[in-house]
């Protein structure tokens, strides 16, 4: 994007949200507070982050998922089609709820659009349209309605598709959408999985993106490079940028979103590890292919955490920046 | 024909009823409460899961594994030689489990099973079958830095899940359910995976359960009733090719067949008109009474009501299946 310095920094989506709204959440999910008070809280807490990032300095921005529980719960509970099942174990002791495909899907009106259209009220920055994508939902999801996982995932790209659509046109210049899922089963579905990227993303002329998290990365590589979008963003940071190998071995064909920052640990980066990320990052990718940005959404993190290790990435970004500059 | 579980069971009742385990596992981590609390509250859990597959009427339950975090680390933790990492995706599921990294000999130091057991069936009305993951399954989702060969870490996790099983024995289970889906996914292995069962299998009397589920058998399933073993477990669901294996390789008339039906990814209940239909078809080729009917897995993808649902489908299917015998 023209407007963009080098290295444009961002982030993935979520981030931490405040005592007092989980408080709220909590109060909202037993009765105890009307819907409107625990919106007033979400637009407070939404305004916080769109100016900690000013205060930061990143240059793509997200309006932070405030209004959002469970990536993909958020969507089920907005769409026909799903019931909430109740909690399924991932590991130790953290829970997600579940949905339950009962019927067709499909979108009753725009779902995140509204938040969009605030977000992006309160800053000149661009803000990214935050989606995520028809394979995930579907694979987190039970059906219990049609008969093909294929038919799920393609309807769901449908509506995910309309709602790309409606954000486009509230101005959005950044989509991503994300898809931690693709992996789940590398060899017999990769293929759906782009095929329903096809479908969200036809005809858009905004900047799009894809996030993969975890997984098998390497198993969906080149494959991956075919899915229909400018930007693929990867977790690096957490497994010491192994993945610079694979795309070393397979050059990478569209920008990356480089995970510089590790979103599961409590230890805030330095300057010094990130600059060194970007660094190595540059012998495999041209310098005009790299978005900065940390390996996942940061909701697990608190403030603190999260407001240091971004100051940790823009610093290292513009160091990166100014480094490649005195080269030239 | 009897009704059994194969393995595990939701740790934590449907909202909004609090979910006591998941309280006291947080209160752990954040050191408020003793490790000794904390087995009170898996009792007490362990005690409801018995109850729930009590309650459907199971012919054979077992414990819920609600101590298990997951089938490799619940093993793992306690043979020597392993240590624990990252997180995996287990198999195609959306559950994950700590990778078990072999960083020296591994070997067995005492029962990691056997109080589990002894506690459940001191406990349960019926009788219940304890679980192992098989020697195979646990090194395949394991790092192995230690043997130079695969198949040396294989064996040697074969010989130290012996004397678990061993150890087992004394108990005199019913039966002893031994899981190894990894097999389906790595079939080129297989004369490798007869000298691990060979191994493990060694001088034990318990009847032995060998399941498998997220896939299908074919070209497999010839070996594996050749196994000593009592029963093989096949998953009708995520290998629907499991028909055909039947029909292309058969099943000897004594061996027991784990026929696994019930959906255990799926909350969609499925009707007794449709595992009738089932069990008619498999009847072709192993006589009912030596079938095992059961969820194709253990039931912790499931909310816990849509779990018991499904155990208690099991057996409605079993009545209608008599009273249709008739």
């Amino acid at each position: 994007m023209s407007d963009l310095p080098l290295f444009p920094t961002t982030t993935v989506g979520s981030f931490p949200k405040p005592p007092y709204l989980l408080e709220a959440r909590r109060k909202r999910l037993r009765g105890q507070i009307e819907p409107e008070e625990l919106r007033r809280l979400e637009e407070q807490a939404t305004r916080e982050w769109i100016q900690r990032q000013e205060e930061l300095g990143l240059d793509v921005f997200v309006d932070g998922e405030m209004y959002r529980g469970d990536m993909v719960a958020y969507f089920a509970d907005e769409m026909d089609g799903f019931a909430i099942a109740g909690l399924v174990r991932s590991y130790g002791n953290r829970y997600y709820p579940k949905p339950v495909v009962t019927g067709p899907v499909g979108r009753k009106r725009p779902i995140t659009v509204e938040w969009f259209r605030f977000a992006q009220s309160l800053t000149g920055k661009p803000v990214k349209g935050m989606l995520t994508g028809p394979y995930t939902i579907a694979e987190w999801s039970f059906n219990e309605y049609y008969p093909t996982r294929r038919e799920l995932v393609l309807e769901l790209a449908r509506a995910i598709h309309e709602e790309a659509v409606d954000l486009e046109r509230a101005g959005a210049r950044f989509i991503q959408i994300d898809e931690p899922a693709i992996h789940t089963r590398p060899d017999e579905d990769f293929e759906l999985a782009r095929e329903a990227m096809e479908v969200v993303t036809d005809g858009l002329s905004a900047y799009t993106i894809t996030h993969v998290c975890y997984g098998d990365v390497p198993r969906i590589y080149p494959r991956m490079l075919d899915l229909p979008v400018r930007q693929i963003d990867l977790a690096l940071k957490n497994e010491d940028f192994a993945l610079l190998e694979v795309f070393r071995r397979h050059r990478f064909t569209k920008d990356i979103g480089l995970g510089v920052i590790d979103a599961h640990s409590h230890r805030v980066e330095t300057v010094e590890e990130v600059l060194d990320g970007i660094r190595r990052s540059l012998e495999v990718f041209e310098p005009r292919q790299v978005y900065v940005s940390p390996d996942c959404g940061l909701k697990t993190r608190t403030i603190d955490e999260a407001v240091g290790k971004l100051a940790s990435m823009v610093e290292g970004a513009r160091r990166a920046r100014e480094e490649l500059r005195s080269v030239v | 024909m009897r009704t059994t579980h194969v393995g595990s069971y939701p740790k934590i009742p449907d909202l909004p009823a609090p979910g006591r385990w998941r309280t006291a596992a947080e209160k752990l981590q954040r050191g408020e409460i003793t490790r000794e609390q904390f087995r009170q509250v898996e009792d007490e859990v362990t005690l409801e899961a018995i109850a729930d597959q009590v309650e459907a009427g199971l012919d054979l339950i077992t414990d819920g594994q609600i101590r298990w975090e997951d089938p490799q680390t619940y093993f793992a933790r306690r043979l020597s030689g392993f240590t624990i990492d990252g997180l995996q995706r287990w198999f195609d599921t959306n559950v994950y489990y700590r990778q078990p990294v072999a960083e020296g000999p591994v070997s067995w130091r005492e029962p990691i099973t056997v109080e589990d057991y002894r506690f459940a069936r001191r406990h349960s009305p019926r009788p219940v079958k304890p679980v192992v993951t098989g020697p195979y399954t646990l090194s395949r989702l394991s790092q192995n830095r230690h043997y130079a060969r695969f198949a040396d870490f294989v064996l040697a996790v074969a010989r130290a899940l012996n004397q678990e099983l061993r150890a087992l024995d004394a108990e005199s289970p019913p039966a002893v359910q031994l899981d190894e889906p990894a097999i389906l996914h790595y079939k080129d292995d297989l004369p490798l995976f007869r000298e691990a069962m060979a191994a493990v299998l060694e001088g034990v009397r318990s009847p032995v359960a060998l399941y498998t589920y997220f896939g299908d058998a074919r070209g497999l399933l010839g070996a594996l009733v050749e196994l000593p073993v009592q029963a093989v477990g096949l998953d009708f669901v995520a290998g629907p090719r499991n028909w055909e294996v039947l029909e292309a390789e058969g099943f000897p008339p004594d061996r027991r067949l784990g026929f696994g039906v019930l959906d255990a990814r799926n909350t969609r209940l499925e009707t007794v008109e449709e595992v009738l239909r089932a069990l008619d078809r498999v009847s072709r080729f192993v006589s009912l009474d030596r079938v095992d009917l059961g969820p194709t897995a253990g039931l912790e993808f499931l909310p816990r009501r849509a779990a018991k649902a499904k155990l208690v489908r099991l057996s409605e299917v079993k009545r209608a299946a008599v009273e249709v015998t008739r």
